[in-house]
């Protein structure tokens, strides 16, 4: 998982993947019909999986169809849904740069409250320890 | 002769050796380099870094313990491949490819973003409703579809163009989001630190207040016994404190 922008990308190119495989299944499980009264299916004695058309059940097809019409629309929601959450529209160059140099400010500062309060904490360790070593035991 | 070996060695071998001057980085050479910025700052009586100087007119074996300048040009080789300090986007114009969105300077005015995500919903739905084109360009004449699928393509492309565009972007969004959770981070750390400290200070008073009791309690003779008691407190209290 990325960040935010490359899962957009991943999805976009998804979609991309899905249009190419819904076409090919309807491409390749159509029914067969007839353009006139005189015409026939013909009949193939091949494999279904070597003829160029395999066709579905009508139900079948139909359902599938229904499938990935909803997976198209479920992708593009998601791909939507990911350019609102977009990490700083509202940020102009300008704010994040202002932004950027307040933080370093800051962290200069919290840096230093840190160091200073580890010195301290050594500091109460040493003092504890001496108290601790002129504990005698009677 | 270890010269002309060296040079042998750099052509026939499949990763190259390090560079020679590898062997100036000698403990003494790095003392020394740092001795002469020092001086070098002391000189010029100004309080700038000293890694940050430089020194003109170094001996002989010290000159590469100084990093190069910043390529001027903003190029540079590494390895046979060039290299640019402004890597650009290449622009859709020039590759042929039809451009939807107008110019940056047309769109997302105060430097707000929000008409690019408007853009980028636009082209999603643009691509569902191509895509639904193109089913039905395919049910009735497919000879036709290839325009649309150059739409597509196109399509595909723009918002390919306009995410990548972003990026210098969501890269200092990031930067800003990591710097606020090392901060978060160091203030947690610090009062983490500081509650300790209060707590072992606490303490510390209790025994002082003990110990005063204690001294004025063992002058007297039947100390002996007062003392254990005493000794006893004091664990009660340093369990309770450090449990």
């Amino acid at each position: 998982m990325g960040d935010r922008l490359t899962q957009l990308q991943d999805a976009v190119d998804q979609l991309a993947q899905q249009f190419v495989a819904s076409i090919h299944y309807i491409n390749r499980h159509h029914s067969l019909e007839t353009l006139g009264p005189g015409d026939q299916v013909r009949e193939s004695n091949k494999e279904p999986e070597q003829n160029e058309v395999d066709p579905h059940p009508a139900d079948v097809f139909k359902a599938a169809q229904v499938e990935l019409a909803q997976d198209l629309i479920t992708k593009e929601q998601q791909i939507e849904y990911l350019i609102s959450i977009l990490p700083g529209l509202d940020n102009s160059e300008q704010d994040q740069e202002r932004n950027i140099k307040e933080l370093e400010e800051e962290l200069k500062v919290a840096e230093a409250q840190r160091q200073e309060a580890v010195k301290e904490r050594k500091e109460i360790m040493g003092r504890l320890d001496t108290v601790i070593r002129s504990i005698r035991r009677p | 002769m270890a010269d002309d070996d060296d040079a042998q060695n750099q052509i026939s071998s499949t990763f190259p050796p390090p560079p020679p001057f590898w062997k100036d980085f000698t403990p003494d050479n790095v003392a020394r380099i740092k001795d002469l910025k020092q001086e070098q700052v002391e000189r010029d009586a100004a309080d700038h870094d000293p890694a940050s100087i430089r020194l003109a007119g170094l001996p002989h074996n010290l000159r590469f313990l100084q990093p190069p300048l910043p390529p001027d040009a903003g190029a540079w080789r590494v390895f046979g491949n060039h290299y640019t300090l402004n890597q650009t986007l290449p622009k859709l114009d020039g590759s042929g490819i039809q451009k939807l969105f107008p110019e940056p300077e047309e769109r997302d005015q105060d430097g707000k973003h929000f008409d690019r995500a408007t853009i980028l919903k636009r082209l999603a739905k643009s691509l569902l409703l191509n895509f639904l084109e193109l089913t039905g360009i395919l049910s009735i004449n497919p000879a036709e579809a290839e325009a649309k699928i150059t739409d597509i393509r196109d399509l595909f492309l723009n918002f390919h163009h306009l995410i990548n565009e972003y990026r210098p972007h969501q890269a200092r969004e990031s930067l800003i989001s990591m710097m606020q959770s090392q901060l978060d981070r160091t203030r947690a750390e610090t009062n983490a630190i500081r509650d300790v400290k209060e707590k072992v200070e606490r303490l510390l008073e209790g025994l002082g207040s003990l110990k005063m009791d204690h001294e004025s309690l063992g002058g007297a003779t039947e100390g002996g016994k007062r003392r254990e008691d005493l000794d006893g407190e004091l664990e009660a209290l340093l369990a309770d404190e450090f449990p």
